[in-house]
């Protein structure tokens, strides 16, 4: 099995408890083992109640895991909130002078952690104080947590820096005297195969791949993540940014560009993907390539606002009054969020329609250890042709072809006249009411869709004997074969089916797969949204669902519950 | 009537006597006397009987939703801040619906010229209240008149920042198309409010209401560079005096001089950054 541990980090917002987290990860991605780590906060700046959970492996890790086998408690509050989830093989440790002592659910430490800060040198260390007691517990030497904290600290001066080393001294110090079962072997080295790396940063480094210029943005979260890692490569590239006056603007701005040969991209959330489903449409009857990634979370409305959820499927489906084509996209891993996102912005070019990729604030926030295929391809490539260009007068944006797609030329470049627009229009732009011309239009955007379905790919499948699939879609993919992987393990005869390219989907390819399989949709809503498409396309009805709309991730553990409480009824 | 390479082959939708063929009129006059051809010039439309004007203009044309043509337009600028780009907007699609990106457009001093066809009244939709309608107007909707108190465009733009700030009127053709290519010359955001009777739906504005108000400011010698100068003139006490011209002009850092990516060309002209982005992804 290898060794498999999960570290809980509790405290109020602004006390750094992502910073202890990011510095453990840091220490075992160094020794070449396998993290995952998530983070569940509040819609606050400062108190209330957060927690940061770290999972190390020896092994590829596709989850995180709810129970922690160190708690480490920077609060009053944080061990009685979570007591109850911690192993019986675990530790706490407690943020406080005293002994140490132990209860039914394990052994707890107390470790004054801002007062060893300040004997390194000043309280503001406390975090690395942490850090330095969880590293030492978990078994690794003192070199390798050195080393990460030298390089973390080092832009920061070297007073900062020593200070740090200070710190994280003591707190190491502190940490071999506790007894701990479950030690790793750090003895490894860093692999050049693997990153670590959140799914915000991936959709952005997805984008800017693929030739992506353009991100107009309106703050919010989870999709501000998105940007943020844009912003980070500012300078670097030739992007532009602009901080939109609300989510209508960002779209419409997007549309404008595009339409004069840039690629863009918005990210938002919920509240403004609706704000942006008119301008949606507006891509959609102007053919002007566009990608939204909409980084759901409970809603409706403001909803829990740093949250997570899988209820946007439908609604990314249908959104925007009366019909044309779209991709609608949710990848499962990071990996496959820059995958996903290229091939999202490659797709919407090629066939001149919108794209949305679903995320969550699950996939944007939690930072995993991927397989380095993090590389540029060739979705870069153009679709605008050069030598329309040239064709005055004679150039239609909107000429019939047999596929659907107009050759695409750029305003105000040689001669063609390029002339889009909302309204129902002629082949050469301009606004039309004329009945046949309107469904030739419909029809002539609607011919695209036998090609775009052929790009998506159907749902991957495991076990296709099994008696009964784990069915679900997008971010929740790792956590659905992490427990279907653990149902095997006891036995019990679990397959999964998992969505990621979500529409348009070939509804007879779909039904042939399905038939016959007995389906638990697994999924992050309430109503079952999935299982909702799939009946629609294949008349297949599902068996039966695990539904979590609580906007906390569908950890495996919950999934291996509920499958039990399913088989005893 | 004569004839200009501006012209298209489609029907024009207006109301016969209608103040909109008068702008288009001065628009195409205005392209011309500056020697531009079609392909040199992108209009971006608004939704309504003004947001049509480019519909009958061979130029390049996006023509977008309801009250978001300042958002294209600003998205097309920044790809490629070398358009030469017109909006054509009404009271209700430029104060209206797109009021906030009225307010950011200004702040942004996106470079584009910004033509406003204020007949102060909804015309499309058959003859609401705009944000510009006069409060002793009613209308079907609102019989006993607008429930809001008119909004002063020229003093918004002006107190949000506007660089050039204009006034015109359909009737005074010479005059628009003179603005209109003095708007479209200024390095920056560029506004002309233009009255423009909608003889349908406006029984109260008429031509004849503005032709008997309309004073040139060049008569008057105003002081385009004087900011409370210029306010005190679009603060003129609505219905007695409508004063026309350019209230206020002063150059400063139009959008596109605000992105250091966007100094040396315009971000269409980059090619692919596929080695720095390699650079990127391999120090992750
Ligand atoms: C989202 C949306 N809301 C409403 C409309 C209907 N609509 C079209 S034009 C218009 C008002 C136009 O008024 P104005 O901008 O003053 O233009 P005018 O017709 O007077 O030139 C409205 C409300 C629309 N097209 N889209
Ligand atoms: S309704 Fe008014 S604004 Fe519209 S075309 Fe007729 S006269 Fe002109
Ligand atoms: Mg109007």
């Amino acid at each position: 099995m290898g060794n498999d541990i999960t570290i809980l980090i509790g405290g109020k917002a602004g006390q750094g408890i992502q910073t202890i987290g990011a510095i453990l990860a840091g220490i075992c991605h160094d020794a070449g083992l396998f993290v995952f780590s998530t983070d569940d906060f509040q819609s606050r700046i400062r108190g209330g109640h957060s927690f940061h959970l770290l999972r190390v492996g020896s092994r590829p890790l596709s989850a995180p895991s709810i129970r922690p086998d160190i708690l480490v408690a920077i609060d009053e509050n944080t061990y009685d909130i979570h007591r109850e989830k911690l192993m019986s093989s675990g530790i706490a440790i407690l943020n406080k002078n005293g002994g140490n002592d132990g209860d039914s659910k394990g052994n707890i430490y107390r470790v004054p952690l801002q007062d060893l800060a300040a004997e390194a040198g000043g309280k503001i260390a406390s975090n690395t104080v942490a850090a330095g007691v969880v590293a030492a517990v978990m078994g690794a030497g003192l070199d390798r947590v050195r080393a990460v904290i030298e390089s973390r600290f080092e832009a920061k001066g070297e007073k900062v820096q020593t200070l740090n080393l200070a710190a994280v001294e003591k707190g190491y110090g502190q940490g071999r005297d506790i007894c701990f079962q479950s030690p790793f072997s750090f003895d490894g080295e860093k692999s050049p195969d693997h990153v670590v790396m959140a799914g915000a940063k991936a959709a952005a480094l997805g984008a800017l791949a693929a030739d992506c210029r353009f991100f107009p943005f309106y703050p919010m979260s989870p999709g501000t993540g998105i940007v943020t890692e844009v912003a980070a490569n500012l300078g670097k590239l030739p992007v532009v940014m602009e901080q939109a006056e609300d989510e209508i603007a960002a779209v419409n701005m997007a549309i404008g560009a595009s339409y004069a040969g840039i690629r863009s991209l918005v990210a938002t959330s919920g509240g403004g993907f609706s704000l942006m489903v008119e301008g949606l449409g507006l891509s959609g009857i102007t053919e002007t390539p566009m990608v939204i990634i909409n980084a759901q979370r409970p809603g409706p409305a403001t909803g829990l606002a740093t949250r997570t959820a899988q209820a946007d499927l439908l609604f990314s489906i249908h959104a925007s009054q009366d019909e044309f084509p779209r991709f609608v996209f949710a990848p499962g891993s990071v990996l496959d969020t820059f995958k996903t996102v290229k091939r999202a912005v490659m797709l919407s070019e090629k066939y001149q329609v919108p794209a949305i990729v679903l995320m969550d604030q699950y996939l944007t926030d939690s930072a995993r250890t991927e397989t380095n295929d993090f590389v540029v391809g060739d979705e870069h490539h153009s679709y605008i042709q050069d030598t329309e260009m040239y064709q005055g007068e004679t150039y239609h944006r909107y000429k019939i072809t047999e596929d659907g797609v107009s050759p695409r030329c750029l305003p105000c470049t040689p001669h063609a006249l390029v002339r889009v627009a909302g309204n129902e229009h002629t082949p050469d732009g301009l606004p039309s009411e004329e009945p046949l011309n309107r469904v030739a239009m419909v029809d002539k955007r609607f011919v695209k869709l036998p090609a775009m379905t052929r790009e998506l790919r159907l749902p991957s499948v495991f076990c296709n004997n099994s008696s009964f699939f784990l069915t679900g879609w997008g971010s929740s993919k790792g956590c659905i074969m992490e427990a279907c992987l653990h149902l095997r393990e006891e036995g019990i005869d679990a397959g999964w089916i998992i969505f990621e390219d979500l529409w348009p989907l070939d509804a007879q390819g779909l039904k042939d797969m399905l038939t016959g399989k007995r389906l638990i949709m697994v999924e992050g809503n309430a109503t079952s949204q999935l299982g909702t498409l799939i009946r629609t396309l294949t008349g297949i009805e599902y068996l039966a669902a695990i539904l979590k709309y609580d906007g906390r991730p569908i950890y495996p553990e919950y999934i291996v519950e509920r499958v039990k409480d399913i088989q005893a009824n | 009537m004569t004839t200009s390479i501006f012209d298209t082959d489609r029907e024009n939708q207006w109301c016969p006597g209608c103040g909109n063929f008068a702008i288009l009129a001065a628009m195409k006059q205005a392209f011309e006397d500056q020697n531009l051809k079609p392909r040199d010039i992108l209009l971006v439309g608004g939704i309504g009987q003004a947001g049509k004007t480019p519909h009958y203009l061979a130029c390049n044309m996006l023509h977008g939703l309801h009250g978001r043509a300042l958002p294209m337009a600003t998205g097309a600028k920044l790809a490629n801040h070398h358009l030469n780009v017109v909006v054509s907007s009404g009271d209700g699609d430029c104060y209206g619906e797109g009021g906030n990106h009225f307010l950011a457009a200004i702040r942004r001093n996106l470079d584009i010229t910004l033509l406003v066809h204020n007949n102060q009244v909804y015309g499309l939709t058959k003859g609401q209240s705009s944000p510009t309608t006069d409060l002793a107007m009613g209308t079907k909707l609102t019989p006993g008149g607008p429930t809001s108190t008119p909004l002063n465009p020229l003093a918004l733009a002006l107190t949000a920042g506007a660089g050039f700030v204009a006034r015109g009127f359909s009737g005074a053709g010479e005059q628009l198309a003179g603005l209109i290519q003095e708007a479209m010359n200024f390095r920056g955001f560029a506004m002309i409010d233009i009255f423009q009777p909608c003889v349908s739906f406006n029984k109260i504005n008429t031509h004849l209401w503005y032709k008997e108000r309309v004073k040139d400011l060049g008569d008057t010698g105003h002081d385009p560079t004087d900011l409370p100068q210029a306010l005190a003139v679009a603060m003129t006490e609505p219905g007695t005096q409508i004063p026309t011209g350019v209230l206020y002009r002063k150059p400063g850092v139009p959008f596109q001089d605000r992105f250091t990516v966007l100094k040396d060309k315009a971000l269409t002209d980059y090619p692919f950054a596929g080695d720095q982005i390699n650079d990127i992804l391999s120090g992750i």
